[in-house]
């Protein structure tokens, strides 16, 4: 890793998981170090059976919950985050356009210890985001 | 960990203006495999409907359908890229005439896309009968479709996810197949004799008389699925006002090519009789037959399972991609209040709107239900679809030529050209021949066609009675207003 890396732009997806807590305090101390700046998006998947912009209140609702949570550890991390719900077919490449869209200098997941028929497993939202980021991409579980 | 906020500090958490963002991530490609998977999926049946009644004028009827099929995707480009939402020709009629011209349109494509599930899982039987001969009875055949329907509205329910890399492969091997067909059927069939083609045109007993020749290009209308799908993923369209016009050109070319070249090999390959028979002949699975009757034993034995697979899979995909278009309609209507909130109803598990779906796959499989002894049902299957898909064809004509008397202002980003000055309007040339065309084969279609015009105009009267006790129920006097429009302002 260079010595100049500076991250002055960071995304940090957030799903509800408890490990948003801990993606959200690493990526305020990073952008308090380069007195960067954090975007949260939470995606919310519609089915293909469903228009890209239906209203599903509870799914908003749930985003809407875990964004104000990644906020209040912002908030006592003395750090400004901004937010945003995005609603795409597929969380993977909502993710990695949107790190492209605002030139983000850096991914920062949370993700949580998940096995899938007996083996460890990333899901699919992980690697697809690992193999197509335009940028360097930091995995936090606890 | 920082201090603790002191008393009298306070936090300015801004809220989210808009609730959420829409991504959109579909480019050309994206859109083009939406639509060809239609397209591509419909030469599978389309062709053996339309020499049923063509016969050795097939191509000829194909090619004035491809006319009015080009008329219609330009329609659509200058819609599409104006009006980028889910609801294709619903939005445009909406938009441009009223909210009950809006609803005819939605309800009469719902007819279409429940015609076109149908009647594509009724032909995937009948490829797959090379590998199983007891599909290609009628009875085991609509039976299997019947599952295949279930199946369908089963992994929809669940909401499954769908593997687009896989849809892709089978796409663009579906075209690679289809284009080594025809330069294939060119090459070894009709430039060896090319006396054959005009023999099974032209030759006694293969002209059809001039009602037949009417109703074929009529039937010939079944290539037109695909226009509407690329319309309905407008609003998944990274910059749809470049991108649409552009899918739409490309399926353009690929759809006259494609249908033109089998179209022209099939009946050097076949003669019209043996093409248009649903029993005997290849009707069900005409790509089948010319792979059947290709004239070396290595490339049959290449070609014929080849067919049957991709058939196979196209046709799943396009039935699938029907259904999808169903509940999608169905959730768009009933958000804008033209139908009962029901319909549109989300599963609180799966997140899928369950009652469209299973409803709607319900009526389906009721569709299918005279194939069981009636191999030749599927033309009158084709023909409703011919019904439904039309309608919604003029009312979208109508409605780009209504915006652009009604809203002048608004903008366009792809903007027809060879227009006729109107009361002050631009009128594009292509809208107006395109509404003139769909509206007459329509009258064709219900004039010769006794099931698809008792069973449309019933499907149109059950809708209609739906949407007005509904209307009378809410009392809801005015649509919502649409975010994306863009009033001109009043002048003093």
């Amino acid at each position: 890793m260079s010595d100049n890396m500076e991250f002055k732009k960071i995304l940090v997806p957030v799903a509800g998981s408890p490990e948003d807590e801990g993606a959200m305090r690493l990526a305020c101390r990073l952008a308090k170090k380069d007195k960067g700046k954090i975007w949260a998006v939470s995606v919310v998947a519609v089915k293909r059976a469903l228009p890209l912009d239906a209203e599903i209140d509870s799914e908003i609702h749930q985003s809407e919950n875990v964004l104000d949570r990644v906020e209040t550890v912002a908030e006592e991390e003395d750090c400004e985050v901004e937010t945003d719900i995005l609603q795409a077919r597929d969380a993977g490449p909502a993710i990695v356009d949107e790190a492209v869209e605002r030139g983000a200098d850096i991914i920062l997941m949370g993700f949580s210890y998940k096995r899938r028929f007996g083996q460890y497993s990333l899901g699919h939202v992980v690697p697809f985001v690992l193999k197509n980021s335009p940028c360097p991409v930091i995995l936090y579980q606890q | 960990m920082p201090d603790a906020h002191k008393p009298g500090d306070r936090v300015f958490r801004p809220r989210r203006i808009k609730r959420f963002r829409l991504r959109r991530v579909l480019g050309v490609p994206g859109l083009f495999s939406a639509g060809y998977g239609d397209v591509g999926s419909s030469i599978y049946y389309a062709l053996g409907i339309v020499a049923i009644v063509a016969l050795g004028a097939t191509p000829i009827a194909l090619a004035a359908a491809g006319v009015i099929y080009i008329f219609n995707a330009l329609t659509y480009a200058e819609g599409g890229a104006m009006i980028p939402e889910a609801g294709g020709s619903a939005s445009f009629a909406r938009h441009g005439i009223n909210d009950l011209v809006g609803f005819i349109a939605g309800w009469a494509l719902m007819l279409s896309y429940i015609a076109t599930m149908a009647l594509s899982a009724y032909t995937i039987p009948p490829y797959l009968s090379h590998f199983w001969p007891v599909l290609n009875e009628p009875a085991v055949n609509t039976v299997v479709s019947m599952g295949i329907i279930g199946f369908l509205m089963l992994i929809n329910v669940l909401g499954v996810r769908e593997s687009t890399g896989v849809n892709i492969f089978f796409i663009v091997m579906d075209i690679a197949t289809q284009i080594t067909i025809v330069v294939l059927g060119v090459v070894l069939i009709l430039a060896v004799n090319p006396g054959m083609l005009v023999q099974h045109m032209f030759g006694q007993g293969n002209w059809p008389s001039t009602p037949n020749l009417v109703l074929g290009i009529a039937i010939a209308a079944l290539c037109f699925t695909g226009v509407e799908t690329v319309s309905q993923l407008a609003e998944e369209t990274r910059r749809p006002a470049e991108r649409i016009p552009q899918a739409y050109v490309l399926m353009i070319v690929a759809v006259l090519v494609l249908f033109a070249g089998i179209s022209i090999v099939a009946l050097t390959a076949m003669t019209p009789q043996a093409l248009g028979d649903p029993v005997n002949g290849w009707a069900r699975d005409p790509v089948a037959g010319i792979a059947a009757n290709l004239p070396s034993q290595l490339l049959r034995g290449i070609f014929e399972p080849l067919v049957a697979v991709l058939a196979a899979s196209i046709l799943l995909t396009a039935s699938n991609a029907g259904l999808l278009g169903i509940s999608r309609l169905t959730f768009n209507l009933s958000s804008h209040k033209q139908l009962p909130a029901t319909f549109g109803r989300v599963h609180r598990v799966f997140r899928t709107p369950y009652v469209a779906i299973i409803l709607f796959c319900g009526i389906a499989v009721l569709l299918l239900v005279p194939g069981i002894t009636s191999p030749g049902f599927f033309t009158q299957l084709g023909a409703l679809y011919v019904f439904g898909s039309l309608l919604c064809f003029a009312l979208a004509h109508a409605a780009i030529l209504s915006l652009r008397i009604r809203k002048p202002e608004t903008p366009r980003p792809f903007k027809l050209g060879l227009n006729i000055k109107f009361r002050g309007a631009d009128l594009p040339l292509t809208a107006i021949l395109g509404l003139l065309a769909t509206t007459g084969v329509w009258i064709v279609v219900i004039i010769t066609e006794p099931f698809s015009r008792w069973a449309g105009i019933g499907w149109m009267a059950g809708g209609l009675i739906i949407y007005f006790f509904y209307r009378l129920w809410r009392k809801h006097p005015r649509p919502p207003s649409e975010e994306w429009e863009v009033r001109p302002e009043k002048r003093k």
